[in-house]
């Protein structure tokens, strides 16, 4: 076949090509829309504004004011926001009913507004706030209203929070929650801890016991209205359960020669998950709240312990050096055969599965640090979210979207503190609060 | 010992002459609320505290409510419980060809939706506009002092630094006398039209920003007492964005174990995308709409637009979710605001596309406000246009 | 002075029950292995008091990192303490199991309570009887040394056999 021959064809064939790429348009042809496609973005805090909210009458005006900053300081905790200070504001909200001017929202760049007012009729307190999208100059669904008393005024804040919170990002609301925890002080060698509980943000602590007892890890019920933690009262580590309606606790699970720790709930809160040690073995058993019914989960001469059960109740994680360095498992809830799902380098514990159930979160210790991370629950995706000399216990915010966790500084003056990191990464920071703290345990959004 | 006196709520519901009116509804919701096993499970066990919240009834809403003609729908339900039931009638507006189907984020529920279409309504008045550039605008927030007690040492490793922003293109931190601004205030006094156009002379410095997020874990080894080489580098880390956003579709498609499905459609888009594409090459018979855009003019724009599509604020669920969206360009380059609708949305719940759908709305008119830099005379060309986002790359950084 | 020897011993032994409480266990004790006093244990030189099986015989034993094998330096204080334990058996034991601070704190518990384990296996095979030795873990709770390196860590790798009131039941 010689080139002249196939010269002709190759001419169509290109001439072809040609009109199929840039064919011309003629005049009554309208091309079709520009089609773009954008996978590169940026990740920032979104630039909000709240002035503050209106007070509908005199005794309010305090409470107007506070609670928009702890609507402004839940937003910028997130990492997610940012809070545009008052003093680059144009014009400012003199009435909740008032026409927005978006364009002065715009030109400083506030991409939501949120504005309330807030009246107090004895000791009721009524909060009221609608948000908006400044660009497109219109709210972001509907206003909402809360109620309650005055004392409660924190909780509102937190919920106007939430709700703007959740309606811009999509994720599930966590402001209105408390936190667990052992307070600290004292030396090193002598530490006092006291089972505390706190706002999330570090506010309103209250101390459950008085410190004459060593006490670790407290882990709230599902319903948030009951906890688990470990106490030394009876001069031996003991799994206690605290109603925190009646502050009334009971010993669960009381067998002499034999030490329980590690409790943890199970989704419907009937559950008890604990580890007993006998003999210097240290395994995970289920306990009936209801029976009393005790019920061994593994029976490995290594150690079994720090269980976490899946949202769905059907799955457990927990630790176990079986391997001969403590690693995660998983195994159905009511035992069987352990699934390895940790790879990584290092040591691995305190597993945590997310409420989403999409995650895991753990502690790993590796070459002298100690991580934070998450991992999807068949353990592949290892992403480590912190490093420090010591962090341990994560536990999830109620929207699985931020972790809580113990700081340990190193020394003979080392103190713990509580932290919080996004589970991307970002966000680290450590939670307002006097004095020292660890093993927090983040309750489910209050009601 | 004793909780402090006041942190239980009444549990108790304002009378509300909307009741009446939307009685109906309220059963329906109340029917939803008692079905709902999420709430079953809560009901069951008492709490800490409990709180009332109430929604405000339509007639005391259309009170306070501005007269606006975006103003959203009423609320026609009171729920007594803080997290919002599902609502059936709060099934996003978004995407009208959608099912609707119960939020799975109860908490987004309670607040309608906006209705694209119609709510742009109101102020199409051009208003003093930011600066495009002023889109870099974010001061570096650092977080709570102690959290940054890592020292970061001078590296000369190529860990991307940790910053506060995550943007395509690495920026090194603002020198102090250019310190990122709220506003770039002699522009904002004066009207958008008098301004040009020019976003890359910015007197503002961009912000700090790194090309991914960099966890603490990732960054160099810091003077801890401990010594410790930083941690395994993370699987499956995706080549560094700027290379990759520049690379043509087949190679942008590193290997994600679970974006397959996303990242092929990514490719096919693209692929579609090139092919009607014509090149900048194309022999000129000169039509009415003028030769199609280049390269670069595309290029330019898609730019102009991902600098201010912040999915920062996103759930991990809205960054699942590629959302396109179609809209028009006025002559001199800036969205129609009622033109902006959801063309599809893939990957996620409806809630979460409309989250996904609203933060590339933001970015369509936020960095559109002056204008997009687009020739005139080609403006039928990009009259109209469909912006696919596609979160994929962003998730994982 | 048989009498003389046996107030010493009696009031020795009112000191360490009081150390025996329940209560002990609260703030700044952490039990004798942790600090100096583990109550009136009498003099240091008489052979039957418990504070020469502090000082003398040598009441605690170290572990390599989150191991809880005893090495021949441990079971050679082990002999001691059970002979110590033959020869005396009025007391009781209860031995705590320490682990220095790198770990978490669930973990170091069930590694302490292992660490226990081991010295009262060792005791038991060396003929004291089981009734007379409880075992309890602090995990990393109560460290006697508390600089944040090895030369602390490895003192708090530990068992310590606290020495008691009481033959055991």
């Amino acid at each position: 076949m010689s080139i002249k021959r196939i010269l002709p064809l190759l001419v169509l064939v290109l001439a072809g090509l040609g009109a199929l790429f840039s064919g011309p348009l003629t005049a009554q042809e309208r091309p079709g829309p520009l089609r773009i496609i954008i996978d590169e973005g940026v990740i920032e805090p979104l630039p909000f504004a709240v002035p503050d909210f209106i007070a509908e009458n005199a005794a309010a005006r305090e409470y107007a004011a506070r609670i928009t900053r702890i609507v402004a300081a839940d937003l910028q905790s997130t990492g997610l926001f940012r809070e545009i200070p008052k003093e680059a504001f144009i014009s400012s909200v003199t009435s909740f009913d008032a026409p927005v001017q978006f364009g002065d929202w715009k030109a400083i760049n506030a991409q939501a507004l949120i504005t309330g007012a807030v009246s107090v009729s004895g000791r009721r307190l009524t909060v009221k706030f609608r948000l908006y999208d400044v660009f497109s100059g219109a709210p972001l669904g509907k206003g909402l209203q809360f109620a309650g008393t005055t004392a409660s005024w924190r909780r509102m804040g937190h919920k106007v929070a939430d709700a703007v919170y959740s309606r811009i990002t999509g994720e599930g609301p966590y402001f209105d929650s408390r936190v667990a925890f052992i307070a600290e002080s004292g030396p090193k060698n002598a530490r006092v801890k006291r089972l505390a509980i706190m706002d999330y943000d570090g506010a309103n602590v209250q101390y459950l016991t008085d410190g004459r007892a060593l006490v670790l890890a407290p882990r709230f019920s599902p319903a948030g209205d009951r906890l688990l933690y470990t106490s030394y009262e009876s001069g031996f580590p003991r799994v206690y359960l605290l109603d925190l309606g009646s502050l009334r606790r009971r010993a669960l699970d009381e067998q002499p020669g034999t030490m329980s720790f590690a409790p943890r709930f199970s989704p419907d809160g009937r559950t008890v998950l604990l580890s007993l040690s006998v003999g210097g073995n240290t395994d995970i058993y289920s306990l009936d709240l209801a029976t009393g019914n005790r019920r061994r989960l593994t029976s490995a001469p290594s150690i079994e312990i720090a269980p976490s059960f899946s949202p769905d109740g059907r799955q457990i994680v927990f630790t176990s050096d079986r391997s001969g360095s403590s690693q995660l498992y998983i195994m159905p809830a009511g035992g069987g055969e352990p699934r390895r799902i940790s790879r990584g380098k290092g040591r691995y514990n305190t597993p945590v599965w997310s409420p989403r159930g999409d995650l895991i979160a753990f502690t790993k210790q590796n070459k002298g640090r100690f991580h934070i991370g998450v991992m999807q629950i068949d353990g592949t995706e290892e992403r480590l979210l912190t490093s420090s000399f010591l962090d341990e216990g994560p536990t999830w915010a109620p929207n699985g979207r931020v972790i809580m966790f113990t700081r340990e500084t190193a020394g003979a003056g080392g103190t713990s503190a509580l932290y919080t990191v996004d589970t991307s990464g970002r966000n680290l920071r450590r939670v307002p609060m006097k004095g020292a703290a660890s093993d927090p345990a983040w309750s489910p959004l209050l009601k | 010992m004793d909780f402090p006196q006041g942190m239980a709520f009444e549990e108790e519901a304002l009378p509300r002459t909307g009741m009446i009116v939307s009685g109906a509804l309220h059963l329906g919701v109340i029917a939803l609320v008692l079905l709902s096993p999420f709430f079953r499970s809560r009901d069951s066990a008492r709490t800490v505290a409990t709180t009332e919240v109430s929604l405000i009834s339509p007639e005391e809403f259309a009170a306070l409510t501005v007269p606006e003609a975006s103003r959203p729908e009423v609320p026609r339900a009171e729920i007594a419980l803080p997290v919002p039931a599902p609502e059936a009638e709060a099934a996003p507006a978004i995407s009208p060809e959608r099912p609707e189907e119960p939020q799975s984020r109860p908490a987004a529920a309670p607040l309608t939706p906006p209705e694209p279409v119609a709510e742009e309504a109101p102020k199409v008045e051009t208003p003093p506009a930011p600066p495009v550039a002023e889109v870099e605008d974010t001061p570096p927030e650092p977080p709570a002092p102690e959290a940054l007690a890592l020292a970061e040492p001078p590296s000369d490793t190529p860990t991307p630094r940790e910053a506060p922003r995550v943007a395509p293109e690495p920026a090194a931190p603002a020198p102090p006398e250019a310190l990122p601004d709220e506003v770039l205030r002699e522009e904002v006094s004066q009207s958008p039209e008098a301004v040009e156009k020019k976003p890359e002379t910015e007197p503002t410095a961009p912000p700090e920003a790194s090309t991914e997020i960099v966890t603490e874990a990732e960054k160099p080894a810091s003077s801890a007492p401990v010594s410790s080489p930083r941690p395994r580098a993370r699987p499956a880390r995706p080549a560094p964005p700027v290379a990759v956003a520049k690379a043509p579709p087949a190679e942008a498609a590193a290997p994600e174990k679970d974006g397959k499905d996303a990242m092929a459609a990514a490719i096919a888009a693209a692929v579609e995308d090139a092919a009607s594409t014509p090149a900048p090459v194309a022999s000129s018979p000169a039509a009415a709409a003028g030769p199609p855009l280049s390269r670069s003019e595309k290029e330019g724009f898609r730019l102009a637009v991902s600098r201010c599509w912040n999915v920062g604020a996103l759930s991990a669920e809205a960054l699942r979710v590629t959302v396109t969206i179609g809209f028009s360009l006025t002559r001199d380059g800036r969205p129609e605001p009622a033109s902006l609708r959801m063309i599809s949305a893939s990957g996620g719940s409806d809630g979460a596309a409309r989250q996904a759908y609203e933060a590339a709305r933001r970015a369509i008119l936020r960095c559109g406000a002056r204008g997009y830099n687009l020739p005139i005379e080609k403006y039928e060309h990009w009259r109209d246009i469909e912006i696919t986002f596609n979160p994929e790359k962003m998730r994982i950084k | 002075m048989k009498h003389l020897k046996k107030i010493v011993l009696l009031i020795a032994v009112l000191g360490v029950s009081a150390c025996t409480d329940p209560g002990r266990f609260g703030p700044g004790a952490g039990g004798a292995g942790a600090g100096a006093g583990a109550g009136l244990g009498g003099a240091a030189s008489d052979p039957r008091s418990p504070e020469y099986f502090r000082q003398t015989v040598g009441d605690r034993v170290l572990f390599a990192v989150d191991q809880s094998t005893l090495s021949p330096e441990a079971r050679a204080t082990l002999d001691g303490q059970a002979q110590w334990l033959l020869d005396n058996p009025e007391y009781s034991a209860i031995i705590e199991g320490h682990a220095d601070e790198r770990g978490t704190r669930e973990y170091n518990l069930a590694l302490g309570a292992r660490r226990a384990a081991a010295v009262k296996e060792y005791l038991v095979a060396r003929g004291v009887a089981g009734t007379r030795l409880s075992t309890v873990s602090y995990g990393k709770e109560r460290p006697i040394a508390i600089c944040s390196e090895e030369s602390c860590y490895a003192q708090n790798r530990r068992a310590v056999t606290v020495i008691t009131a009481g033959g055991g039941v």
